[in-house]
């Protein structure tokens, strides 16, 4: 199980930091904000598949120790998680170059639940059964 | 014969007079830095425009009105920016614009020195500034840092978390008008 949890988060990090490029582009083309030198594509999908294989981690660690609740606590803990690091783009200071700081957080807000939306989207693909 | 020699010098004294006292003007380019510090916050104006008239030889003649527009600056928060844009701070809505106004630029031994009034937030103090100027054929760069006391000019509240001291540098390229 814990390979197909390692492909799981990779795969729905490249999920993640797709859509996260796409609303990125979407967002420059219709507020002209933009903030590509300070959230890079690259640096976008590296996070989305860090953040997935994290929770890939977590998925596999707590369903060691809490066997059935293992899942219940994992839903709630990365949600609760996602929605709270939306928080963090309000309190980033960025460089004072960068023109509209205040549109920042527009973009980076919803890419903060994308690995979350991506992870659980593709989880009933690589896991079927958790811990009995 | 000696009406026109006389008539000819007199309108090359006043010509040279008239060249003495004239000093050169210079045109800000955009790459000015206008920034600003304390222990917490921090930034920069994004906008500055005004008059300056600068001769290293003939500082009498020299005089400074510059004005920033206060609604410009970034402290590089979106949430912050909004604050300091507020009623409690610069209140922008009402004092749209800070300017400053020489009245007596002096050589010092570090460089040079301009006092004039500073009108901010509604309220107009004398304040001296000590700057260096550097020219380099038709271009040359103005820099000075100084300290103003933010409660001088009723911005924010007195005490709390920001500084009443904030170190003001400001950095102007300029071009021979």
């Amino acid at each position: 199980m814990f390979k197909r949890l390692l492909l799981l988060g990779v795969l729905a990090g490249m999920l993640a930091g797709v859509a996260s490029i796409v609303y990125q582009k979407v967002y420059i083309s219709s507020l002209g904000a933009d903030f590509t030198k300070i959230a890079a594509p690259v640096g976008i999908i590296a996070s989305s598949v860090l953040g997935c294989l994290l929770a890939s981690l977590g998925f596999w660690l707590l369903n060691k120790w809490l066997k059935q609740k293992g899942e219940i606590v994992f839903n709630l803990l990365f949600s609760i998680l996602s929605i709270a690091t939306i928080l963090a783009p309000f309190a980033v200071k960025l460089p004072l170059d960068v023109e509209s700081p205040e549109l920042f957080p527009g973009l980076v807000v919803p890419m903060h639940l994308f690995p979350a939306m991506a992870w659980f989207t593709l989880r009933p693909l690589f896991i079927r059964e958790t811990a009995n | 014969m000696k009406k026109l020699i006389f008539s000819g010098a007199t309108l090359l004294l006043l010509a040279a007079v008239f060249a003495f006292t004239i000093a050169q003007g210079w045109q800000p380019t955009d790459k000015y830095n206008i920034g600003f510090s304390s222990n917490d916050a921090g930034g920069v104006f994004k906008k500055f425009s005004g008059n300056i008239i600068f001769d290293e030889q003939n500082t009498t003649a020299s005089a400074f009105d510059v004005t920033i527009d206060a609604a410009s600056i970034n402290t590089g928060n979106g949430l912050q920016n909004k604050h300091a844009k507020s009623d409690e701070w610069f209140d922008v809505v009402k004092y749209p614009v800070i300017r400053y106004v020489s009245k007596k630029i002096v050589k010092t031994a570090a460089g040079y020195q301009v006092t004039g009034d500073l009108d901010m937030h509604g309220v107009k103090k004398e304040l001296a500034i000590p700057f260096v100027f550097r020219k380099t054929g038709n271009t040359a760069v103005f820099t000075g840092s100084f300290s103003i006391n933010r409660s001088d000019y009723h911005i924010g509240k007195p005490g709390g978390e920001v500084a009443e001291s904030i170190k003001v540098d400001i950095t102007v390229p300029v071009v021979k008008k």
